[in-house]
């Protein structure tokens, strides 16, 4: 595994992860289960079906993990070691206490309730004394596991606070708890001293149960979130292009390769395996494990990394070190920081806890100092009611209970959330720039038909060659760029082999591809001026491109392109929305104005022939009006732009380039999901509002009403937990 | 690995043996407890059919049908059907098989001791606790055992997650050796003769802790065992939600133990405690319709299969009395509800609802999937018998207890109608006379289901005239060491 | 209600025993992964050949 390892004592059981592919039903996962088991130092494997995932125990000594992998293979499926498990292990402790905090809360409560219930219904003197004592005492036994064990959370965040000096939200509830269950057992073994005789051991253990029950459920939620994020990651390409001895290049999982292996990396993906550069020359963003977004330059012989990506052109790179571990460990780093970041309007709600939680602890103290001299023994029960029933924790939880199950609907609907923040802007824009190839349109092109090109100046030297050969020629060029006409072409033909050997390939951004063939010919694929010479009449509806050598385009190829489904209804619900929609794109403007004239955009929204740096100048012009702007894009040439968007979506299956710097990735690929993202945003922000409201309304409430003594303790705690579990379940909602 | 030299393993095989002695004791006993029902019910209408003579007495022989349907019939199948899914889903043969063949032959002995001591007249007169001293001694003796096969079973399992069918016949297991102890607390006075350790209410108190929670755990939690383990397998569809099935089961836990109080609404028993009985029993109503949603839903999407499918019939339809039960207790254990069926048919009705509805149809439905795996076969002799057995009994279910509502509700209304000055309008026996019908409605009920029984019976003898017993062996996949 | 100073006793000792339970099964791995041990049932091969006729092993 990557990255330094604490020595430790060799263990005697492992435990190994793996992701598995292949599985079609819920029998395989019994069949990979007995195959890894029959591995001699297996000691147990377990496959969990619906998360393709299989966990085995071995003994190191006698298996390891690639062994566990072969069986999986010969067994007729696919496994790669699964590097998220530490965060997977980390999680499932965490819930695990969790649920068994709340588990033995609730169940004493729940026996401490059936002993307090004869107290309630009976008439006064019909419980005999002796009887009332045991009640009490049986109540009191079983509250101090509660107490000790399940509200130790509290207690332990309440002396962090104290000791840093400040208050936290434990306080209030750790005093709440600590007065109760004192004042009860006083009242329990002394029915005649100063605490009265009313226990409140029930109200105690419910109490701390619904707290519990609000931080489980909100657990829950972040590890969805956090599961949601690495099953989408998993969810990604996890090929690369292996070149075989004979030149050509294979799409082989990345689990496949190993030391020495050749792999062709496309301009805008990323380095499967640490390696060095053969062929080719290129600036790689390394940001994802830097940090340093400027790009980097790479020429022959340099060291590049698994994971970063390849910006500038096609490179072959020999494989050093493979394996998943480097790219895996980057973004699921990333992921699950995502899902643990504190929001600005969490951070913003901590802030007023402390002025909040002042007022609370100086109003309980000087309720208890009036009730002491109006009627003592019900002092120590209105300051437990008074510290009970303003719970600060519906203010902190309104807003970021509603943001993890924001984050988390869309990530069922395939729209990854990677900065949580962007939700609150989603909902507000009032601008969306929208990029046109690969978002409003299909990435993949259809190719229309080859033409040759007359001669120029009556030479003819290659008029031998015929449409099909000019289609493999410019085939085995394009198969080095992931740009949406090179990939129409690639998807037009399969490459013929060996037949055509570049050398020297190098993309350029906006143009085409360039390379120079065997005979050191200067070969060039893309856009006709840029190609050079006549491309004979001026076609701006169809996309075409062209191949030439030495300045002369010699065949032309006519594409087309066809509307993505769905994407003139997302467009039609955007503009009911509300919101004024722009087409962004470097594709020619009279092409541009066609599209949006098909899609119902105004001719004046429609700006074709964009450059990155033109782009960028309307996201900027359309901010300094003050609105705030939104971008979906795809493809190398938005990346920056996305960035300097106020929110920006990428559609899932663009280079990683863009997905890096997106605020959200759409993996499903559909602009439909767009319309949701907003309308989903734009609900959770009124159930933010509700929730902020609710939780407002409640203290204003319950507060005087607990200082006049109307509030007795089990009603405080009811209401308090309550409250907590209406932000939450109010929040709830949204994943519906 | 060669093995020339070395001989043959023997395959590892399930022990299946007290399982099917347990099933066709079960469908024996069936028999046997509804024919004594019948015979009461015929005596309820037809009052000289005891002939005078005491061995043949309503009193003497009522609590000989409760035992000998809930203990003997209900006792073997649930033996039955836990050590075959135990076995099953541990992935291992029974724990000390000669143990478990002790259990079967110990529980016969039990059976015959109450078939010959209760008719006599020997009873603790306590309700489902009336064996003597003796053979309480002995049911708890041959209990152990059953409990140390069971859970010995489990320490040696392969599958090293416990199905959730196991923990419903564990808490059944322990929760009745548990309440068994407790009230069957006596002091000997005679070789069939003794004294409770309890006295007066406070007998009542601890009697109905215990009968309460022996229908909780010995008729519900045992059941749902079953339920959850052979649902799925004739409908060959995973439980519609696992988790919820666990949900399920501690919940039930968590609230069964004090519903107690809620059979002594109006007597001795202090309001308050009344009081507790009545809300905790309203609390169990959730957990227990969880459990019902969640079998009954493990068809959904295939619902076409009930159509062709009789076990499946009994099993969901099983589900659905269940439910009705679920919801008509905690309603009766409502004081004010109670104040008018206490006593009456209105609690024989719900009892046999849930007896006939519930523990027969399910215990039905789990045999006729069983029988057939322990002979080597995978279906019945006959499937229209199963069918027809299933139509008869239904109707008989509905018979019976349509005809006690009636007659309870009737009853109530009855004893409580009052005249202006007070004096009671009805004297008893014309509440008698207006209930006979009801008595012979619910006595035709009685006789159909018996008949459906019977109709059982005949089945499961060509079932096993027609097989041979096979040896299942344990996946070996699993069965390393 | 003499009898409660035999139940109420019972009832905590029999609870504390059901906490004990519980955390065994929590902690032992009885929680996870319940998706899948939902449909284990259905795979085992439990049924016998029809018609096999085998010495039984001896009781």
């Amino acid at each position: 595994m990557s990255g330094s390892r604490r020595a430790a004592p060799a263990p005697a059981s492992q435990q190994a992860w793996l992701r598995l592919s292949g599985l079609r039903c819920a029998a395989c996962g019994g069949l990979i289960e007995a195959a890894i088991t029959a591995v001699d130092g297996v000691l147990d494997a377990q496959v969990h079906g619906p998360a393709q995932q299989a966990r085995a125990r071995y003994d190191p000594s006698r298996t390891n993990v690639p062994a566990l992998i072969d069986a999986v293979r010969r067994a007729g499926y696919d496994a790669v070691p699964d590097e998220p498990c530490a965060a997977r292990d980390q999680r499932r402790a965490e819930s695990r206490i969790a649920l068994w905090r709340l588990f033995v809360a609730g169940f004493c409560a729940m026996q401490v309730m059936m002993l307090a219930t004869p107290a309630y219904v009976s008439a006064p003197g019909e419980l005999a004394p002796d009887l009332r004592r045991l009640l009490d005492w049986g109540g009191w036994l079983l509250s101090i596991p509660v107490l000790l064990f399940s509200a130790a959370p509290f207690f332990a965040g309440a002396w962090h606070a104290l000791r840093q000096g400040r208050i936290g939200m434990d306080v209030p509830v750790a005093i709440g708890i600590a007065v109760t269950f004192v004042a009860s057992s006083g009242a329990a073994f002394d029915p005649g001293g100063p605490f009265g005789d009313a226990v409140y051991f029930d109200s105690l253990t419910m109490f701390v149960s619904f707290l519990l029950l609000g931080r489980w459920l909100e657990l829950g939620m972040r590890h969805r979130a956090a599961e949601a994020l690495e099953a989408a990651v998993g969810a990604m390409p996890l090929t690369a292009l292996r070149l075989l001895p004979d030149g050509t290049a294979r799409a082989v999982p990345i689990g496949e390769l190993e030391p020495g292996a050749r792999v062709r990396v496309p301009a805008g993906e990323a380095f499967p395996a640490d390696g060095h550069l053969i062929d080719g020359r290129s600036t790689v963003d390394e940001s994802l494990l830097s940090g340093e977004s400027r790009p980097v330059r790479k020429a022959i012989g340099s060291g590049v990394v698994g994971g970063s990506i390849n910006l500038g052109a096609p490179v072959v790179m020999q494989v050093e070190r493979c394996g998943t571990d480097t790219r895996y460990e980057a973004i699921v780093a990333l992921m699950r920081d995502a899902a643990v970041q504190r929001p600005a309007a969490a951070r913003w709600a901590d802030r007023w806890a402390a002025p909040f939680l002042w007022t609370v602890l100086l109003l309980a103290a000087g309720a208890g100092a009036v009730w002491s001299v109006i009627d003592p023994p019900r002092a120590v029960w209105v300051v437990v009611s008074v510290l009970i029933v303003t719970c600060p924790c519906a203010l902190a939880l309104a807003t970021p209970s509603a943001l993890l199950a924001t984050a988390q609907a869309m990530a069922r609907r395939g729209v990854l959330v990677r900065r949580i923040d962007a939700l609150t802007h989603l909902a507000g824009i009032g601008r969306l720039f929208i990029d046109k190839t690969g978002t409003l349109t299909l990435r993949q092109l259809a190719l229309r038909g080859t033409t040759r090109l007359p001669a120029v100046n009556g030479e003819n030297g290659e008029s031998f060659v015929n449409d099909v050969e000019w289609l493999q020629r410019a085939v085995s060029l394009a198969a080095y760029s992931t740009h949406p006409l090179s990939r129409a072409l690639v998807a037009a033909a399969p490459p013929a082999g060996g037949a055509f050997v570049w050398r020297a390939v190098r993309e350029q951004a906006g143009a085409g591809i360039e390379a120079r063939d065997e005979d050191g010919r200067l070969w060039r694929l893309g856009a006709a001026a840029w190609v050079g010479g006549a491309s004979g009449p001026a076609d701006h509806e169809h996309m075409a491109a062209c191949i030439g050598h030495d300045g002369r385009a010699l065949a032309r190829f006519d594409f087309d392109e066809t509307l993505a489904e769905g994407a003139a209804e997302a467009v039609r619900a955007l503009q009911a929305d509300g919101v004024a929609l722009t087409l962004l794109s470097g594709d020619t403007p009279a092409r541009v104005c066609r599209l949006a004239q098909r899609l119902g955009i105004d001719a004046a929204d429609a700006i074709g022939g964009a450059s990155p740096e033109d782009k960028l100048r309307y996201i900027e012009m359309a901010q300094s009006r003050g609105e705030c702007v939104g971008m979906v894009g795809d493809g190398i040439n938005d990346a920056p732009v996305l960035a300097r968007a106020d929110v920006s979506l990428a559609m899932g299956e663009g280079a990683l380039v863009a997905r890096a710097n997106a605020d959200a990735v759409i993996i499903s690929n559909r602009l439909g999901d767009v319309v949701f993202a907003r309308r989903i945003a734009g609900r959770m922000l009124r159930v933010i509002r509700q929730n902020l409201a609710w939780a407002a309304a409640y203290n204003l409430l319950c507060v005087p009403l607990a200082l006049l003594g109307a509030l007795p303790p089990w009603a405080a705690g009811l209401g308090m937990a309550a409250s907590s579990l209406v932000v939450v379940g109010n929040s709830l909602r949204l994943k519906r | 690995m060669n093995s020339d030299t070395a001989p043959p393993q023997p395959l590892l095989v399930y022990h299946d043996t007290t399982v099917r002695l347990f099933a066709y004791a079960a469908v024996l006993w069936g028999v046997v407890g509804m024919a004594v029902g019948v015979l009461i019910a015929a005596q309820l209408t037809w009052p000289e059919l005891n002939f005078g003579i005491p061995w043949l007495s309503y009193g003497r022989l009522r609590p000989l049908h409760t035992n000998a349907v809930i203990f003997a019939f209900g006792g073997c199948t649930l033996m039955a059907t836990s050590f075959h899914v135990v076995q099953r889903t541990c992935q291992v043969p029974l724990f000390a098989p000669k143990l478990a063949q002790f259990v079967f032959w110990g529980w016969q002995a039990v059976i015959v001791a109450a078939a010959i001591s209760l008719p006599m007249g020997y009873t603790q007169g306590k309700e489902y606790a009336e064996l003597e001293w003796p053979i309480d001694i002995l049911i708890a003796v041959v209990w152990v055992s059953y409990a140390i096969v069971f859970f010995g079973t489990i320490g040696v399992r392969k599958v090293r997650h416990i199905y959730v069918a196991n923990w419903f016949f564990g808490a059944f297991i322990l929760t009745v050796a548990l309440l068994h102890i407790v009230n069957g607390a006596a002091i000997p006075a005679g070789w069939m003769k003794s004294y409770s350790a309890y006295a007066g209410v406070q007998d009542a108190m601890i009697q109905w802790w215990y009968g309460h929670n022996a229908v909780g755990f010995f008729l519900t939690a045992g059941f749902l065992g079953m339920m959850y383990y052979y649902i799925p397998k004739q409908a060959e569809r995973p439980i519609y939600s696992y988790r919820l099935s666990i949900v399920h089961f501690w919940a039930l836990i968590f609230t069964y133990m004090w519903a107690g109080p809620h059979h002594l609404h109006y007597t001795a028993l202090p309001d308050w405690a009344q009081s507790v009985g009545m809300v905790f029993s309203l609390v169990l109503l959730a957990p227990s319709w969880g459990g019902m949603i969640n079998g009954m839903m493990t068809l959904s999407g295939a619902w076409h299969k009930l159509r062709d499918d009789p076990i499946l019939k009994f099993l969901i339809v099983s589900l659905s009395f269940y439910g009705m039960s679920t919801f008509e207790g905690p309603m009766m254990s409502i004081k004010t509800v109670n104040a008018l069926s206490h006593y009456t048919d209105w609690t024989v009705g719900h009892v046999h609802s849930g007896a006939l509805g519930w523990v027969g149809l399910v215990s039905m439905g789990c045999l006729y999937h069983l029988i057939p795996r322990m002979v080597g076969r995978t279906q019945m002799h006959s499937v229209p018998a199963i069918e027809l057995h299933f139509w008869v009994s239904t109707v008989g279910i509905v018979l019976y207890i349509a005809a006690m509502w009636i007659a309870g509700v009737m009853q109530g209304l009855m004893w409580r109608a009052v005249n202006p000055d007070g004096t009671l309008v009805y004297s008893f026996v014309e509440g008698v006379k207006a209930t006979w019908p009801f008595y012979l409605v619910r006595f035709t009920g009685g006789v159909l289901y018996l008949g459906g029984m019977l109709i059982m019976a005949w089945n499961v003898v060509m079932t096993a005239r027609a097989g041979q017993r096979v040896s299942i062996p344990v996946p070996l996949a699993v069965a390393r060491a | 209600m003499d009898s409660l100073y035999l139940l109420v006793p019972l009832s905590v000792l029999a609870m504390l025993g059901v906490l004990a339970v519980f955390a065994w099964a929590l902690w032992r791995g009885q929680f996870d992964g319940l998706e899948a041990e939902g449909e284990r049932v259905l795979l085992d091969q439990d049924q016998g050949d029809v018609g096999r006729r085998t010495e039984e092993s001896a009781p």
